[in-house]
């Protein structure tokens, strides 16, 4: 059955509303007891610098921007890592509670697999550049930087979501 | 007790409490729908206001709460780490994120919540984002300038435009609330 079909008939989602709340006091709460925000983006560049580091130690040693993460006792203890952790299984558990866990290749309907393999690995790779780039992604720059006012997540969402139009424009048949 | 938060915690403490806080980001996230690609994508195309609505909500509630509980000398906004402004550097990042965002239908903490309801291709979005931090490492050098150009550092709208930061949410609320209403407006006629 078509993936979009069963989200059409048995949308058990929360209010957006609902689930922005709740994941706004998640924010706030992060704020004050930690002192900082929610991120995602650099535990993947964490892991990366570490791989590289156990396969080719001399290049990822040549490569000074992995020197944070290769020059630093216990990497691993890493709070993003932890929190990255947490998401995983708060949202398995949410999907399993909900009845949505179901593994799968998700993709639009005349898409090919490999077709999605290529957008999937594709976009993943500008969305790794891009964080880096920003300083975060959408977690630790437009969520927790535009939570505090922070000029940075505002030119970081505004900027999104103007590219993120005009490429859907271009790419009509991607996803509808 | 004045100014206590935030609270200095040990190393441990604060890995557990990151499980904790991560599995209520990802519990709500999932809920919200933001861990489907389609509901994620579905801004762009103007067929689901999800990934707005959640997203904004979060900001409010949680800016809200931060001057709120600033004001109240409950919590030392000096103590909070404000995220950096980078000018350029960001407005390019965002930019080419958004591109990234529409191909793959993630971003990198959906991609957790995609893979967590069992999305394999959330999974190749991970090795994407690894290889594309990758590829940024490698050219870093190169591009290391840019990369520290129209530095703004712990730059806000307040502190920018000179306003109170009420006045500035007050802006936001009228922004986010007429952004919801035009989206439940047009979600209703189709």
């Amino acid at each position: 059955m078509d993936p979009r079909e069963v989200g059409m008939k048995k949308n058990n989602f929360w209010s957006p509303y609902i689930a922005g709340a709740g994941l706004g006091l998640t924010l706030l709460s992060t704020f004050v007891i930690v002192g900082w925000g929610l991120g995602a983006s650099s535990a993947f560049s964490l892991l990366t610098g570490l791989g590289l580091g156990k396969l080719s130690p001399a290049y990822a040693h040549k490569i000074t921007y992995f020197s944070q993460y290769l020059n630093v006792e216990a990497p691993l203890l890493n709070w993003v890592l932890f929190e990255i952790m947490g998401l995983f299984l708060g949202a398995l558990v949410a999907s399993l509670v909900g009845g949505n866990f179901r593994v799968r290749l998700d993709r639009a309907e005349h898409m090919s697999a490999g077709t999605r393999m290529v957008s999937a690995f594709g976009g993943g790779i500008l969305i790794g550049f891009a964080s880096r780039l920003a300083r975060g992604c959408t977690s630790g720059v437009a969520l927790s930087g535009g939570a505090q006012l922070a000029i940075a997540g505002w030119v970081f969402v505004i900027a999104m979501f103007v590219s993120g139009f005009v490429a859907a424009a271009l790419f009509r048949r991607l996803w509808s | 007790m004045v100014m206590s938060a935030p609270f200095m915690v040990s190393q441990t403490a604060g890995l557990v409490l990151a499980v904790v806080l991560g599995f209520f980001f990802g519990l709500f996230l999932e809920r919200g729908g933001l861990g489907d690609p389609h509901k994620l994508t579905g801004v762009f195309y103007l067929t689901d206001f999800s990934v707005p609505k959640v997203m904004f909500t979060g900001m409010l509630v949680a800016a809200t709460g931060l001057y709120l509980l600033s004001d109240l000398k409950i919590l030392d906004m000096h103590r909070v780490w404000i995220v950096p402004t980078f000018f350029w550097p960001q407005l390019v990042g965002g930019a080419l994120f958004g591109i990234g965002f529409l191909f793959s239908g993630y971003c990198p903490g959906t991609a957790v919540a995609g893979l967590a309801s069992g999305r394999l291709d959330a999974l190749v979005t991970m090795g994407g984002i690894g290889a594309g931090s990758l590829v940024f490492a490698i050219v870093y050098p190169a591009i290391e300038g840019f990369y520290f150009s129209s530095p703004m550092e712990g730059a806000t709208l307040p502190s920018v435009l000179g306003l109170n930061h009420w006045v500035v949410m007050a802006f936001v609320y009228l922004m986010a609330g007429g952004m919801f209403y035009v989206m439940e407006r047009y979600e209703r006629k189709r």
